[in-house]
């Protein structure tokens, strides 16, 4: 795919009435106080837009200027982006739930009642809540699998594909410990056997799950633990790397769009500028339009260099990035909301630890690993497979050391992956929908055990 | 290792962090250990020993535990907890027979380990003779038998309750 643009599709800067204005915005635009907060020249040339970009702590996350590749749709499905939003949503929505919400055994399930009978919009937000956590466990897993698929944890963004992972384990944590918050029967035989899983861990599972319960069994002492890693410590801990991987999104370059470019030759882009091959090839060319911003003092001395080589295929970030994530964060929000209209979080009876319900399963996404403690020793099942794959995702940018990006040369990633894949599939889907009591085989359509 | 002023503190220093982690790591977990008193644990009275036929299952609520009588007149508590995953093990009536509903391990009528994942049998705890009375000592948890235990019969009566 090349990426040289006609001058048309190449997007203008906005006259400079926009920035400055003349009603009363453009006049507050002017007085002491709005130029206090906002310390960047008027928008209406690039070197304004780029130093709203470095003095603003948020718009600094992202980069001043995105290759135009970056704006499709289909150049990352905006899958971090959605989960970013959908994060956003659950914080929302979340600290409303807190307001009506108490983490013990008797409280939890009244207030959950409560919540659907006496409080205006109660069960709406919490069916938003519900949803959003088990879309944005889905979303993270599928942003996991077109990173894989787009090479785009190789050099040099081996290290934040780890970051992604340990996200992709808090999101995890996050779902695991809010499903407990409910009390009611789906709650709390999940998480009972969602937390014995823990127990076959050699040598140290069993004072693991003591302290993750705060007892042999799920307890009040338990709820009041999953509420405390629910709202404050991995709240904490995903805002605190989220940032870092976003940042290092900028920091890395951007992906090398697959079969753009071709491999990622390591000399010819060192380091961190990956995507000074895209721009190579812009230049070959010949697509010049002479924007470009010098920002020395910045952009180091070797990185302008090598700009001033090649052309310049970028935009700005904002408006042209920024414009595309509202439009995504829209249709996020409508996509929650009318799930959360149309579909009901479920509520079963209080929970009760002197009855199983028939079948007792676990959250969606651990029932591909149900599945397997139904076939294998538990040791095998429910901690070496599972903590070999978990490991050797961790590990994958530093396993895999092709720096090929195009799936016909690295075969073996790709088939080792999809495999693995595949039977993380098959086994959630039967665990999910092919289960019923006694985890007997039973047909989805003849009689459904399926429980979000 | 020659060592100057600067290596001296450059080392004290870490070692300082590595004192401060440690204590952190360990006051952490201290904290966080599970409280005594939150443990359903204790002792808990049974009825005189004839109230318990041969082959049936009886449950004490506060104890969380099945008291059976496996028909050679000694009583057994069998703990409700499935040494699988943790689910509560119920007692088939037809089948005569423990069956976890979770993922389908199966236990004789003594808690002895029929089929399933589960890696031993169902645990137990000590019946004990105390002031003329039988009681259950849920504070000790003694571990079920490995698979190949066979010192109750493990035919099925009738059909499970997991098919019915």
């Amino acid at each position: 795919m090349s990426t040289d643009l006609t001058e048309e599709q190449k997007p203008e800067l906005e006259t400079a009435a926009h920035s400055t204005g003349s009603g009363l915005i453009g006049r507050a635009r002017q007085t002491e106080v709005w130029r206090s907060v906002f310390r960047h020249p008027p928008l209406n040339s690039p070197r304004g837009r780029a130093l709203q970009s470095f003095s603003n702590v948020f718009l600094h996350l992202y980069p001043v200027k995105v290759p135009v590749r970056v704006l499709r749709w289909r150049y990352s499905l905006r899958l971090g982006f959605i989960a970013i939003v959908l994060f956003t949503v659950l914080v929302v929505t979340g600290v409303y739930l807190m307001f009506f919400y108490s983490p013990t055994p008797a409280a939890a399930y009244v207030d959950m009642v409560q919540l659907k009978t006496g409080i205006g919009f109660g069960q709406l937000v919490r069916n938003v809540h519900r949803w959003s956590a088990h879309l944005m466990v889905l979303v993270v897993v599928v942003h996991l699998v077109r990173v894989f698929y787009a090479g785009a944890y190789k050099r040099p963004r081996q290290f934040n594909w780890v970051l992604g992972m340990a996200l992709l384990l808090i999101t995890l944590g996050f779902s695991f410990t809010g499903y407990l918050l409910p009390w009611d029967q789906l709650s709390y035989w999940a998480v009972t056997v969602g937390t014995n899983m823990v127990n076959y861990v050699p040598l140290v599972g069993k004072y693991v799950r003591d302290i993750l319960l705060g007892g042999k069994q799920i307890s009040g002492a338990t709820l009041q633990r999953f509420y405390a890693l629910h709202v404050a410590i991995l709240p904490l801990s995903l805002t605190l790397i989220l940032p870092v991987h976003i940042w290092r999104v900028r920091k890395d370059g951007f992906a090398v769009e697959r079969g753009s470019t071709g491999a990622l030759d390591p000399k010819a882009c060192p380091g961190r500028k990956a995507s000074t091959a895209a721009l190579a090839t812009a230049a070959q060319n010949g697509d010049g339009d002479g924007r470009r911003v010098r920002l020395l003092g910045v952009v180091d001395r070797e990185s302008v260099t090598q700009e001033e080589q090649v052309t310049d295929d970028t935009v700005f970030a904002w408006p042209h990035l920024m414009v595309r994530h509202v439009v995504a964060t829209l249709g996020v929000c409508a996509t929650v909301l009318a799930l959360g209209v149309w579909f009901q979080a479920p509520l079963k009876d209080i929970a009760n630890p002197n009855l199983t319900p028939e079948p007792a399963k676990a959250p969606w996404y651990f029932e591909g690993l149900q599945e397997l403690l139904s076939r294998f020793n538990p040791l095998v099942a429910g901690i070496l497979l599972p903590g070999a794959a978990v490991m050797s995702l961790l590990a994958l940018p530093y396993i895999d050391r092709n720096p090929a990006t195009e799936a016909r040369n690295r075969k073996v990633a790709i088939s080792l992956f999809s495999m693995f894949l595949g039977l993380a599939v098959v086994l959630t889907v039967i665990g999910f929908a092919f289960r019923g009591p006694g985890w007997q085989w039973q047909w989805p359509w003849k009689h459904s055990y399926i429980e979000w | 290792m020659a060592m100057n002023r600067r290596k001296f503190f450059l080392n004290g220093w870490k070692a300082g962090g590595a004192l401060l982690g440690v204590a952190a790591a360990k006051t952490s977990w201290a904290l966080l250990q599970p409280l005594k008193s939150l443990a359903s644990s204790g002792k808990f009275k049974l009825k005189d020993a004839e109230n318990y036929k041969p082959g049936t299952a009886e449950y004490i609520t506060a104890a969380r535990v099945w008291v059976v009588n496996p028909g050679d007149g000694k009583l057994l508590a069998l703990s409700q907890t499935c040494p699988h995953l943790g689910c509560r093990v119920p007692f088939c009536e037809s089948s005569g027979r423990f069956e976890c509903p979770c993922h389908g391990s199966t236990y004789n009528i003594g808690g002895e380990y029929i089929k399933g994942p589960a890696p031993r049998g169902m645990d137990r705890f000590p019946i004990i003779q105390e002031n003329g009375g039988a009681f259950v000592d849920t504070t000790k948890v003694v571990r079920g038998p490995n698979h190949g235990s066979h010192v109750y019969p493990s035919d099925s009566k009738g059909p499970s309750c997991k098919e019915a």
